[in-house]
């Protein structure tokens, strides 16, 4: 969506789409800054529906501003927030479609012609999120007990270290192993066990879900194995039945499952 | 993403090299060690053969253990971190 050409001049200006929504009222957004400070956010009307959109300089936008600022911790996160506080507003007075951070257009006539050819896809997607949010549930593997590593103690146990070992000592050695390597991987099964039953549970009350990649472990060696990386949406009537569920499944399985939101259903919004 | 310069250092180098080397000895290590259980649960090996490859693998473990001492390389140092694949060693 986001069209960047390298004819920009300095003081070309570029229209920034923060959200599509149905019906805003204009009120809610008189007190946002948006993501420049010379400019109001305003309404931007195409095929029925509003896009709310900000004028900003064009130069402020480049791919090689956006590199910079992607570098930029601080100066990312103010604009991610900028956005998103947007986002939020609007979500929160009307049924509202997200568009992605940094979704922009050279100028007016060029933004009002890339929305409505694509106003059938944002009809689809505000009637599938009305009335809806977003919940993200994260699901980490039951603490194990500390396991065997297997190694054996180099000093302690094996003084002669560089004598054969007793007869035997092989055979016990690789039974250990394999006690260790049949624990693992009844563990991993366990754990893909539990991911499938969280997500069966949770899909019976969400109007539809999806599951994202899951999260690397942490570092550090002992970080929690996330098994379950999801995000559903949920009828707003129904987010009450969040929270027994998340505790049932918590009692049944003893894993530890997060459970985040409402948020505005981000992730709902790319599919027809 | 990250303004931080690289930083030779020699002491450093030499430290990461003896954990490289370490890991992938330790690779290797675990991937016989799986190999020869799998080997026992296909029957094909006597137990005298069995307690030999074992013993073997033992003592190859322990000399890992004495040279991860040596260096000051703690176990969990010899793990990496591919990303979406997950680890390159088995993380317990």
């Amino acid at each position: 969506m986001t069209e960047r050409g390298p004819e920009q001049t300095a003081d070309e200006s570029a229209l920034y789409v923060f959200a599509v929504c149905n019906a805003p009222d204009p009120a809610v957004f008189v007190r946002l800054p948006g993501v420049a400070v010379e400019t109001q956010l305003r309404p931007l009307r195409f095929g029925g529906l509003t896009a709310i959109v900000q004028t900003v300089r064009a130069a402020d936008f480049t791919d090689e501003a956006w590199q910079t600022r992607m570098s930029d911790r601080d100066e990312l996160e103010r604009y991610a927030r900028a956005h998103h506080d947007v986002v939020s507003a609007a979500a929160a007075s009307c049924p509202t479609v997200p568009l992605p951070l940094a979704t922009l257009y050279h100028g007016e006539e060029r933004a009002r012609r890339a929305l409505l050819d694509e106003t059938e896809r944002f009809r689809a997607a505000l009637e599938r999120t009305a009335g809806h949010c977003e919940w993200g549930v994260k699901v980490y593997a039951p603490e194990s007990p500390p396991p065997d590593q297997g190694h054996l103690p180099s000093r302690e146990e094996a003084p002669a270290a560089r004598s054969r070992p007793a007869p035997g000592a092989g055979l016990a050695y690789l039974e250990r192993k394999r006690g260790v390597q049949a624990q693992r991987e009844r563990r991993h099964e366990d754990a893909l066990r539990v991911a499938e039953t969280v997500d069966a549970a949770f899909q019976c009350i969400a109007a539809s879900g999806r599951r994202l990649r899951l999260h690397a472990p942490e570092p550090a060696g002992q970080g929690r194995v996330q098994v379950l990386n999801a995000t559903y949406l949920v009828a707003e009537h129904q987010a009450a039945e969040l929270d027994a569920l998340t505790r049932t499944l918590r009692d049944a399985t003893g894993a530890r499952i997060e459970v985040s939101g409402p948020w505005v259903p981000y992730s709902f919004v790319g599919e027809v | 993403m990250t303004n931080q310069r690289l930083d030779i250092d020699s002491d450093q180098l030499g430290q990461d090299l003896v954990a490289l080397v370490l890991t992938v000895v330790e690779l290797l290590r675990q991937l016989m060690e799986r190999q020869a259980i799998r080997r026992i649960d296909q029957g094909d090996l006597t137990d005298g053969q069995v307690d030999e490859i074992g013993t073997t693998l033992m003592l190859l473990d322990q000399r890992m253990a004495e040279l991860c001492e040596q260096h000051g390389v703690r176990p969990e140092d010899l793990n990496l971190d591919l990303g979406p694949l997950g680890t390159l060693l088995p993380r317990d």
